[in-house]
């Protein structure tokens, strides 16, 4: 029973990573109305601007901001830079170009750091004993550093006034523009936002595991899984898909092996897509 | 050196068959495949493995086709349905866990090591360049009435079909057609090419493992079909061409340029794909020598 909820607790870290990746995605599909494949490597950013700044400064927290504020330039320069230039052609344009923008992104961490793995060299404390349950206290910062990320994204989304706006133009980008509100400002702060969420999940990805080139790439299957299964274009439920899949996969490895853990997310894709293609909070004629 | 030349066509003309393949898909019908290089995994796989068994050349090439084919019927029909932009997501899926599965299924892959000592097409004719120059002409020839297939596509009234439902789905609804059925179909022609393609190349470099098999590949066959110029027969072609030069250039780069590694040779093609992806959708959509009245 106790290494049942272990995996839960595994489950629901990993899936914290997963969810916030989601959350990232949904923004820009919502809003700038293209899957945005870039979304795993801006996670790269992230780590790596953390283990660098935490090399040279030696906390922790100051890695996950620098991170964070990496994460966030990238991801806006991604904008000016491509996106924000596709905006008025075909979504397949702006998906293919952020194909091209991942690989870039891929290309100079690749040449810059090199191919070798790296750590956070965060120092290895013995698990915690709650009740016969193991709780790792890496895992506990990790959640923290999550849920501090989501508490900022809600409160811009549903408590300011750009958020509303954000949320106007997700709704129906022509009512909102009718409306007076520019796309332009909302384009820029969602971006900002979706950098900053897929930098922490890198971090918190990184922080669990290892940093390397590829660790974001990697990610992407589970991340679109989450984001469809929670309903194109909504933040709670790219979350809350997020952390179901987390989970899911934990309680499955058992079961499947390790490295099938990602291949669970595709399947977990394919029966959403047979059985509710809006996701389980989405709108249908968002799908068709 | 003309062993050389006669190497580089060949894979030229492996990566115009997957070029072709999903010039079809996307330039002609508009289904974004992200997933090419799974379905290559899949012939190449097949063919491997019949090519142990001691199968003849023409039936294993046969069931790489058909068994691709196959794999891109459930996905085509689970997603094709949906947002173009859901297929993307599915075939780039598709590739991965296509790469995962042979990765794990060491009692059937051989895992990472891959399967060595596939024989070589075209054996009887000797070996060293006389076999090769046969390999490269059996792949002209199969180049060469795919795309005469390719064309009388275009002029038939499926050609007209496919490439409606790329400009207008709706439209082709509301004149009574059902676009799904087209789809599903013209996935599995191209995917069928890939396999092709991908037993070609077992064959041709004589192994199969599953870093060859990275979704890089797919994206350097997009970048060559839009140099090419999107849903021209020619371009896809012209494309390889361009490609494989500039592949076999940056091989070149490194004897002048001592001081990069293979490893950052590698994250440098990896980085000039990304770039000739993002300044291609944003330059010249239509192609190196595209159109420039249209889209």
């Amino acid at each position: 029973m106790a290494s049942f909820v272990e995996l839960v607790l595994t489950g629901i870290t990993s899936g914290l990573v997963v969810g916030l990746a989601a959350l990232a995605l949904t923004l820009v599909f919502g809003i700038a109305r293209f899957a945005n494949a870039a979304t795993g490597d801006m996670m790269t950013v992230g780590a790596y601007a953390a283990v660098v700044s935490m090399a040279a400064s030696g906390s922790f927290t100051l890695g996950v901001v620098a991170g964070a504020g990496a994460g966030i330039v990238v991801a806006l320069l991604a904008h000016l830079l491509v996106f924000r230039r596709l905006a008025a052609r075909a979504p397949v344009t702006s998906l293919l170009a952020s194909i091209g923008v991942a690989f870039v992104i891929r290309a100079a961490i690749g040449v810059a750091f090199g191919h070798q793995q790296k750590v956070f060299g965060l120092p290895v404390v013995r698990p915690w004993r709650i009740f016969d349950v193991r709780v790792q206290p890496i895992d506990l910062a990790v959640v923290i550093a999550a849920a501090a990320t989501l508490l900022v994204v809600f409160l811009i989304l549903y408590a300011t006034p750009i958020g509303r706006r954000m949320r106007a133009v997700a709704d129906d980008r022509s009512l909102a523009r009718v409306s007076g509100i520019s796309p332009d400002r909302v384009m820029v702060t969602m971006w900002a936002l979706a950098g900053g969420v897929c930098a922490v999940a890198g971090v918190m990805l990184g922080a669990k595991t290892v940093v390397s080139p590829d660790m974001g790439w990697d990610m992407l299957l589970p991340a679109f899984a989450a984001t469809i299964l929670g309903g194109i274009g909504h933040p709670v439920g790219a979350v809350v898909a997020g952390i179901l899949l987390g989970v899911v996969q934990e309680i499955a490895t058992p079961f499947v092996g390790f490295t099938y853990k990602i291949a669970l997310a595709f399947f977990v894709l394919l029966l959403v897509l047979l059985v509710r293609p809006a996701g389980l909070f989405g709108h249908s004629e968002g799908a068709r | 050196m003309e062993a050389y030349f006669v190497a580089i066509a060949i894979i030229v003309a492996i990566y115009t068959l997957l070029a072709l393949g999903l010039n079809l898909q996307y330039g002609l019908t508009g289904l974004i495949n992200f997933g090419h290089v799974g379905f290559m995994c899949v012939g190449a796989y097949t063919a491997a493995l019949l090519a142990e068994q001691g199968w003849p050349a023409p039936l294993s090439f046969l069931a790489a086709a058909i068994l691709a084919a196959l794999a891109a019927y459930p996905l085509g029909l689970v997603s094709l349905k949906l947002r173009d932009d859901y297929f993307a997501i599915v075939s780039l899926g598709f590739s991965e866990v296509v790469r995962i599965v042979v990765t794990s299924e060491r009692w059937l892959t051989n895992g990472v090591q891959g399967i060595p000592g596939i024989p070589k097409l075209m054996g009887f004719t000797g070996s060293g360049l006389v076999q090769a120059s046969a390999v490269l002409l059996l792949l002209i020839a199969v180049n060469i009435v795919v795309i005469l297939v390719m064309r009388r596509i275009v002029h038939s009234p499926f050609g007209r079909i496919i490439e409606a439902i790329r400009d207008n789905e709706d439209a082709v609804k509301a004149l009574g057609k059902e676009p799904v059925g087209f789809k599903v179909r013209v996935l599995m022609l191209g995917a069928a090419l890939a396999g092709i393609a991908g037993a070609f190349y077992a064959h041709y470099i004589g192994y199969v493992a599953p870093d060859q098999f990275i979704p890089l590949i797919t994206f350097q066959i997009w970048m060559a079909i839009i140099m090419g110029g999107v849903g021209r027969v020619s371009g896809a072609l012209v494309g390889t061409v361009i490609l494989m030069a500039f592949l076999e250039g940056s091989r070149f780069l490194r004897d002048v340029v001592p001081f990069i590694s293979e490893v950052e040779m590698a994250s440098v093609r990896l980085g000039v794909v990304g770039l000739a992806l993002i300044l291609f959708t944003l330059y010249r959509p239509q192609g190196l020598m595209g159109d420039f009245t249209r889209r």
